[in-house]
């Protein structure tokens, strides 16, 4: 069972994406959910791609446990605009996992932006990763995540 | 100036323990280099032709004589011996070791400087107009305004990782000093009709392959609004800018795709859906900024006028190097760090200690940096002026160029850049040596050169009013001239005059430029770039190709 970050502690994943075989719940792709509407189970999960516009999960918030964004290249950051906008416009309270090509100097700023679970690079050393959420003590801007308190008001 | 408090000394420390742990994983072998580049280079590091390069941002071009006793402390210790100043107000140390940039960071923070996004697909240095607070023409002072954006783009968690670099410039004044309408974001304080502060916003400008300039987007944001509606535009960009070409990937890309109508009509929509999570500034948070940038402590002086028994070389220098203050009795001083058979915009470590010795003496202890890659002691009081030239001359700091044609704007070029096809330094020289004559130099008047060793136009060569990019032909140097370019007032790009020239040609090409000027010009008051405007290229054009046939 793969392992990640999960509420600032090493996880089992009880979840599967897309295509992964074994036990526990299926994660849907977007297309799924967003053509399942209303007929969305409760408790489903998502996994996101960059192009994806999250704010069509809009409507079904109230049934997604789990919304992953998942990071194909190193050094995309659309999946930031996309994590503020779930927790700060459209006040999404569930798991926002960030999984893909993502190594321990991401997890800060990952964080501040509202996500709360990290399924990072296979080769990533979990427990030296979870330090860097200690990193920074304080920060500028206002954003999703509450790791520390922001100087500018927002 | 904006002085740190406990907030961002925690801030940079924690910066400067952070990149030193993330170096000292890539010389273990622990990061690869394409892990290691982008986390170098959100920390000014460039890996270059023989060295490292190191960029170390000056916040909208301001420094105080401790920070540049530092620059040339670091210059000293850690290269060799001198800095390169660079067309965004940055300076640039060529020789620094990989291993001892950790140290260098260290020893900026305990002055309140750092690197921090002076590189990389992230926001950049703020930029501002290099006489902010000292020019006539000024409504409001742009610098409380740079230092509240670099404070919140300073590791936005959201806009770390964009599709390209991206530059904001802001400007007070009526005229643009700031290359402003070339930048991907332009801010101008303007004054609405109730008299309240806030911005013209101009989006999607820029230099590089594809020059654009910027186009507005908003007449007038009021000035609470300013970080929610840049988070709107960054939004917006960071979402739908084009990832997979480097070459299209600027915000200017994305506005020209769309169009600035469609790209607006996205960014009011983000900025309406965002409304209540936009950071919003306040009035007391905007008071405490100004205050930072309050005046100095000014004598009230009655104006006055150089000596009539002044030498010839003092009085070359006051006329050109030297401006108005918007108080009497004071002179904004330029120091030129263009000397001829120097590369345009270095300074060694003797110069910077001797300039902070100066400022402090001359104009409270501060200096800026202007994008055309000189330095101004902003606040020098008209009796000061003699002394101060005394000084300056011996130091290799007083050359009466400013703004005339050896005060050329150029990039490293060849000799430092992996990026570069040209020579950029070796052409700055063979212009020096052509055109030495000072009497000649002042008799053209105001000409700006701009010169880039390659597309990227680091020398911002679309907007000289002569510009010379540098271009690769079969692996041989050879050099495309443009004619009538601007960064201020009407801004324009220049346009090509012909086929490219080879490097021997350069100066000799300009000269047949400048010949057609002289021949041309109504009366010594048309400038140059007046007179390309009403002829048009094609006359320039004619002389330089056509000797080209007769030789042939």
């Amino acid at each position: 069972m793969r392992q990640i970050l999960r509420q600032r502690e090493l996880a089992a994943d009880d979840w599967r994406y897309p295509g992964e075989a074994g036990g526990g719940p299926q994660a849907l792709s977007f297309e799924q959910v967003t053509a399942a509407g209303a007929a969305l189970p409760a408790s489903a999960g998502v996994v996101v791609g960059a192009t994806d516009d999250v704010r069509r999960l809009a409507p079904l918030l109230d049934r997604l446990a789990l919304i992953v964004v998942h990071f194909e290249k190193n050094g995309d950051g659309r999946g930031y605009s996309q994590a503020q906008v779930l927790r700060q416009q459209l006040a999404y309270r569930g798991e926002l996992r960030a999984a893909g090509a993502l190594k321990r100097d991401h997890l800060f700023l990952l964080a501040r932006c509202g996500f709360d679970a990290f399924d990072l690079d296979s080769a990533e050393d979990a427990l030296a990763a979870l330090a860097q959420l200690g990193r920074f003590t304080v920060a500028y801007q206002g954003a999703s995540g509450t790791l520390v308190q922001p100087r500018l008001r927002g | 100036m904006y002085r740190y408090d406990d907030i961002d000394r925690t801030f940079l420390a924690e910066r400067v323990a952070e990149f030193r742990e993330q170096t000292r994983r890539f010389l273990a072998g622990e990061l690869s280099e394409d892990e290691f580049r982008p986390l170098r280079l959100r920390n000014g590091l460039y890996i270059q032709t023989h060295a490292p390069m190191l960029r170390v941002a000056i916040p909208y071009g301001l420094l105080a004589s401790r920070q540049l006793r530092m620059l040339a402390h670091i210059a000293r210790r850690y290269d060799r011996n001198y800095g390169h100043f660079s067309t965004r107000q940055n300076i640039q140390y060529n020789w620094p070791k990989l291993a001892e940039v950790p140290d260098i960071l260290a020893e900026l923070a305990t002055v309140e400087m750092h690197a921090i996004q002076t590189s990389g697909n992230c926001i950049r240095n703020v930029t501002a107009d290099h006489l902010a607070g000292v020019a006539s023409d000024e409504l409001e002072d742009p610098r409380p305004w740079c230092e509240l954006i670099r404070q919140w783009s300073t590791l936005h968690p959201e806009f770390y990782y964009l599709p390209r670099k991206f530059k904001i410039a802001v400007t007070g004044a009526a005229t643009d000093r700031a290359a402003s309408e070339v930048h991907d974001i332009g801010l101008h304080l303007v004054h609405g009709t109730d008299g309240s502060t806030g911005f013209e916003v101009l989006v999607g400008g820029g230099l590089g392959r594809m020059p654009m300039i910027g186009k507005r987007i908003r007449s007038f944001l009021p000035q609470l609004e300013l970080l929610a509606y840049l988070e709107a535009i960054l939004r917006v960009y960071n979402r739908h800018g084009r990832r997979d070409n480097i070459h299209r990937a600027r915000i200017k890309v994305l506005v020209k795709s769309l169009g600035i109508e469609e790209f607006t009509r996205q960014v009011e929509s983000e900025y309406a859906a965002s409304r209540a999570t936009a950071p919003r500034l306040d009035a007391a948070g905007i008071a405490r900024m100004r205050a930072f940038f309050a005046p100095p402590d000014y004598r009230p002086l009655a104006p006055s006028e150089p000596a009539t028994g002044a030498g010839a070389a003092f009085l070359a220098w006051y006329r050109h190097n030297t401006r108005v203050h918007k108080l009497s009795g004071y002179r904004v001083v330029f120091i030129s760090l263009k000397k001829h058979g120097e590369p345009p915009g270095d300074m060694n470590d003797v110069q910077m200690d001797a300039l902070a010795e100066l400022a402090d003496r001359y104009s409270f202890g501060q200096i800026r940096v202007t994008h055309d890659q000189n330095l101004v002691l902003a606040d020098v009081e008209q009796s000061a002026l003699s002394a101060l030239h005394a000084a300056l001359e011996p130091l290799g700091l007083a050359t009466p160029n400013i703004g005339t044609l050896t005060d050329m704007i150029c990039c490293p070029g060849l000799d430092f850049c992996s990026l570069a096809n040209a020579g950029s330094i070796a052409i700055a020289r063979q212009i020096d040596e052509r055109f030495n004559d000072f009497d000649y130099l002042y008799d053209l008047g105001e000409i700006q050169v701009k010169m880039s060793g390659c597309m990227n136009a680091c020398g911002h060569h679309h907007v000289g009013h002569i510009g010379i990019l540098g271009v690769d032909k079969h692996g041989e140097e050879w050099y495309q001239i443009t004619l009538g370019g601007s960064a201020s007032g009407q801004v324009a790009l220049g346009e090509v005059i012909g086929p490219s020239v080879p490097k021997a040609r350069v100066a000799s090409t300009i000269a047949r430029i400048l010949e057609v000027y002289l021949e041309r010009r109504e009366g010594s008051e048309e400038t140059f770039l007046q007179a390309v405007r009403r002829l048009g290229i094609e006359p320039f054009k004619e002389r330089v190709y056509a000797a080209d046939t007769a030789a042939a």
